[in-house]
């Protein structure tokens, strides 16, 4: 660790010393050349130099034919009256490949003040000497002429589509390069007519490339070729099975020079612009589908990481809380959907915004999409907002990746007052929500069965129980009432008796009177009277007594003179049963008024 | 007296028996409706329907299980024939709604006049043996206070057992010409469920007939007539016409 540490601190200082000196040594050369053609290999100092060290290993492939030449650039720049001067050295030295094949060229040292720098080191590739080419340094008119007209076929110029990939997954991103090769001897001055491949059933995406064609030498089927970029599309295919690009074309200008006719001719201009339309091939890529997706797939394919935020764990109610959830990594990200996020089903959830941020590199589409899920708690608690999971497709194991965000807790507290105003309904009533409808459970408890068709209304005891009751009622009428007419009966003969019960005692009393025996005589018209009341009004002897004797009389209308005399004349005889006190006289006038309180008990007592 | 013991006690295991294996029958249908496989729910009701014996929630329970296999004729049919014997059962109306929802035919039912609606709902409260049973109660009662009225020689109690007497010999009338009507729903039978699964209503009982109009599966509608292998029926909007017999299954 310390060592490294060490090592990396060192280059770190080499490096800003390098860049504080300012000294650039660069090493060029072309990256393809023929067997036995001779080429340059130049180094550019910006300092004085000295004791160059050609790259090692360099004569075991390489002729050194010529060299060093040196050479010294001089730049005056003068910015907002600031002067700089730059001095540029360089070295070249000729050179002819050996033998066919890549090489590397390792790095060249040059020593500064002291010091040695180290250049760029290089890799040239040499092609075998193409065989319709003659002497490449010809500059003589008549052999340009010549050389001029060479054949624009399919070996000499022509484009394809290179693709990155020609056997994906469904999503997976292809690089596609449309190329444009050309032999170098043909002159190329202009396009015209570019139709540039419309890739169907793709999802393309355009990577950014300089404005201005740039070609390179590049080695193709061992020749070398001029080739220049026109367009690089990262493809996403969508449908499954064999897609196909196809073929596009373009014209290019090429400058040929008419062959002398005369003599005359090489004085004018005898150039002439010659239109060649090239097409590719038709380019095939196989697509195959994805596996059995798991749940959370969002139709990501490609490498990709997830990570989260929230803008806050602990709010009140109706405070608006943002998750944000941020896919980063390399794929299709533009097509990926946003993952789901469940939240408790009263929150207020708002949709979702996303934003994307992709660039188109020559890596592939890399960038990241910014998911922001808002919602509004409406009711304090503590809630879990649970993790989203996000599944995607890895092209590269060939198998599905799940990422997960944390879980959160979110604490809501009751809002104030004032921040309830603000929210149109302070109160709410949530509504029942339906989420499903079902028939109702089965019944379970006994089955209670019955015969079909079986009720117990009609059936026989129904009809005997009406039966049975309306008998049983009459039965019980009938000996009720003939036991009530019986006790009328009695009470009848009793009432009828009655008088003739009481003229009898009353008759005893005037005997007890003659005898004057007057406790006897007192009896006997008590027990008259009372036997007579209790006869008339249906009261038992026993229960009998002056108060409901007087009650009884006056529900019978009996008048109230009349009552008053039956109460004097039993309170007389009561009192003179134990105390007598007047003589013959007085018992003869009780005798009297008893009499006639008897009989008019008699008139008015109707029954 | 000793013939009658052996007769009893020949007669009573065989009854014994067959009341135990519905129970059984009962309880595992059940368990399977619980498990989830309704198809031998299914049948299981049907074994104890078809030893001649039924009850509203036997009726329920077998409609729950046919609507659970996918048979919404046959669930219909079940709920309606539950509602019968049990016409003011929530769950039945409820489980009969859900299952109406499948039916595609919509008829819109003719209104009726308020007191035809309140008697309906009056005498669809209670099932028959309910209402025999209030009638009984309700007789018992007024013969109670018939007695109480004839011997009573307080004026008050009279005149209470007067008036209440009126009203529960009327309540009893009522009940018993309730039960009645509740049975004669039970033994009529006079209404059916479409199971052909589309089916045109004819104008004459016969193949010729013009066609007047087509009804689906599920459809509950009443049975006025029949003809041979016809039946006229009627739907609740007051359409009338024949269709064939083999199409409907009664309730």
């Amino acid at each position: 660790m310390m060592k490294k540490l060490i090592t990396y601190i060192f280059f770190v200082c080499v490096a800003i010393a390098a860049r504080a000196e300012q000294t650039r040594f660069t090493m060029s050369a072309p990256n393809a050349v023929e067997m036995g053609q001779q080429f340059r290999l130049s180094f550019q100092l910006n300092d004085r130099g000295s004791n160059l060290q050609l790259p090692p290993g360099l004569s075991d492939n390489f002729q050194i034919l010529m060299g060093p030449s040196t050479g010294q650039s001089t730049s005056i720049q003068t910015i907002n009256g600031k002067t700089t001067t730059e001095i540029t050295y360089s070295y070249t030295y000729i050179l002819r490949a050996r033998a066919e094949g890549k090489f590397e060229v390792r790095p060249a040292s040059v020593e500064v003040n002291g010091k040695v720098f180290e250049s760029n080191s290089l890799t040239i590739q040499v092609v075998k000497a193409q065989a319709s080419t003659p002497a490449q340094s010809g500059t003589s008119q008549a052999e340009q002429g010549t050389t001029q007209n060479i054949d624009l076929d399919k070996d000499n110029l022509f484009v394809r589509v290179d693709l990155s990939k020609r056997n994906v997954y469904r999503g997976e991103q292809i690089i596609a390069t449309v190329k444009l090769y050309v032999n170098p001897n043909v002159p190329i001055h202009g396009f015209d007519d570019v139709n540039l491949p419309t890739y169907e059933g793709f999802y393309t995406q355009d990577i950014e490339i300089p404005q201005q064609i740039n070609f390179t030498r590049e080695v193709y089927n061992d020749k070398i070729y001029q080739v220049g970029i026109l367009k690089k599309t990262i493809l996403f295919p969508q449908q499954n099975g064999r897609l196909t690009i196809e073929p596009f074309s373009m014209a290019l200008l090429v400058r040929q020079r008419v062959k002398a006719r005369s003599f005359f001719d090489d004085f004018f201009d005898n150039y002439r612009t010659v239109k060649a339309r090239v097409t590719s091939d038709a380019v095939a890529v196989n697509v195959k589908d994805l596996p059995t997706a798991p749940a959370h797939f969002m139709g990501g394919v490609g490498n990709f990481q997830l990570s989260s935020e929230i803008s806050s764990t602990n709010v009140s109610t109706n405070d608006a809380v943002t998750l944000k959830v941020r896919i980063s990594g390399n794929g299709n990200i533009r097509l990926v959907r946003s993952p789901k996020l469940e939240l408790p089903s009263d929150f207020e959830v708002y949709d979702p915004r996303t934003t994307d941020n992709v660039s188109a590199t020559n890596n592939g589409a890399t960038g990241t999409k910014t998911i922001e899920y808002l919602f509004q708690p409406r009711f304090e608690g503590d809630y879990t907002i649970p993790p989203i999971r996000f599944a995607y497709f890895n092209p590269a194991t060939g198998k599905y990746d799940t990422k997960a965000t944390e879980s959160y807790t979110l604490h809501v507290e009751k809002g104030t007052e004032e921040q309830n105003t603000t929210v149109v309904s302070s109160l709410r009533k949530e509504d029942l929500q339906l989420i499903g409808q079902d028939i109702r459970y089965i019944k379970s408890g006994k089955a209670m069965l019955q015969v079909k068709g079986y009720t117990f209304y009609g059936s026989t005891i129904f009809y005997l129980i009406y039966l049975i009751s309306a008998v049983l009622f009459v039965v019980l009428y009938f000996v009720y009432r003939k036991k009530a007419r019986e006790n009328a009966n009695i009470a009848l003969v009793r009432n009828k008796k009655a008088n003739r019960v009481a003229t009898k005692r009353l008759k005893a009393a005037a005997t007890f009177m003659k005898q004057n025996n007057n406790e006897a005589f007192h009896d006997a018209i008590l027990k008259a009277f009372w036997g007579y009341l209790s006869d008339k009004l249906s009261i038992p002897i026993a229960d009998l007594n002056r108060e409901n004797a007087v009650s009884k009389l006056k529900d019978k209308n009996v008048s109230d003179e009349v009552i008053q005399d039956f109460e004097e004349v039993v309170e007389q005889c009561e009192f003179a049963r134990y105390a007598p006190v007047g003589g013959a006289e007085a018992r003869h006038d009780l005798y009297k008024k008893a009499e006639t309180t008897m009989s008019r008990f008699e008139k008015q007592i109707k029954r | 007296m000793k013939k009658i013991i052996i007769f009893l006690l020949i007669i009573v295991p065989f009854f014994v028996f067959a009341q135990e294996t519905n129970e059984q029958l009962w309880e595992k249908a059940n368990a399977f409706y619980t498990t989830e496989e309704y198809q031998q729910a299914v049948s299981s009701y049907e074994q104890i329907l078809a030893t001649g014996e039924e009850s509203a929630k036997l009726y329920f329970n077998l409609g729950n299980a046919y609507f659970k296999t996918g048979d919404i004729n046959n669930a219909i049919l079940n709920y309606e024939r539950a509602k019968v014997l049990a016409p003011h059962d929530e769950d039945v109306a409820f489980n009969l709604q859900i299952a109406n929802q499948y039916v595609v035919t919509k008829v819109e039912e003719l209104p009726k006049p308020f007191f035809l609606r309140w008697k309906e709902s009056v005498i669809n409260k209670y099932p028959t043996d309910t209402w025999a049973f209030i009638s009984i109660v309700s007789f018992v009662l007024f013969l109670l206070l018939l007695g109480a009225f004839l011997f009573s020689k307080r004026v008050a109690l009279k005149r209470i057992s007067f008036w209440i007497g009126i009203f529960s010999v009327l309540l009893s009338g009522f009940a018993f010409s309730h039960a009645a009507q509740q049975k004669n729903k039970i033994n009529k039978r006079n209404h059916a469920i479409v199971f052909c699964p589309r089916v045109t209503v004819k104008s004459s009982p016969s193949e010729t007939g013009t066609d007047l109009f087509l009804i689906y599966e599920g459809l509950k509608l009443e049975v006025t007539d029949q003809l041979n292998s016809w039946t006229e029926i009627k739907l609740a909007d007051g359409n009338q016409g024949w269709l064939p017999d083999s199409c409907i299954v009664r309730i």
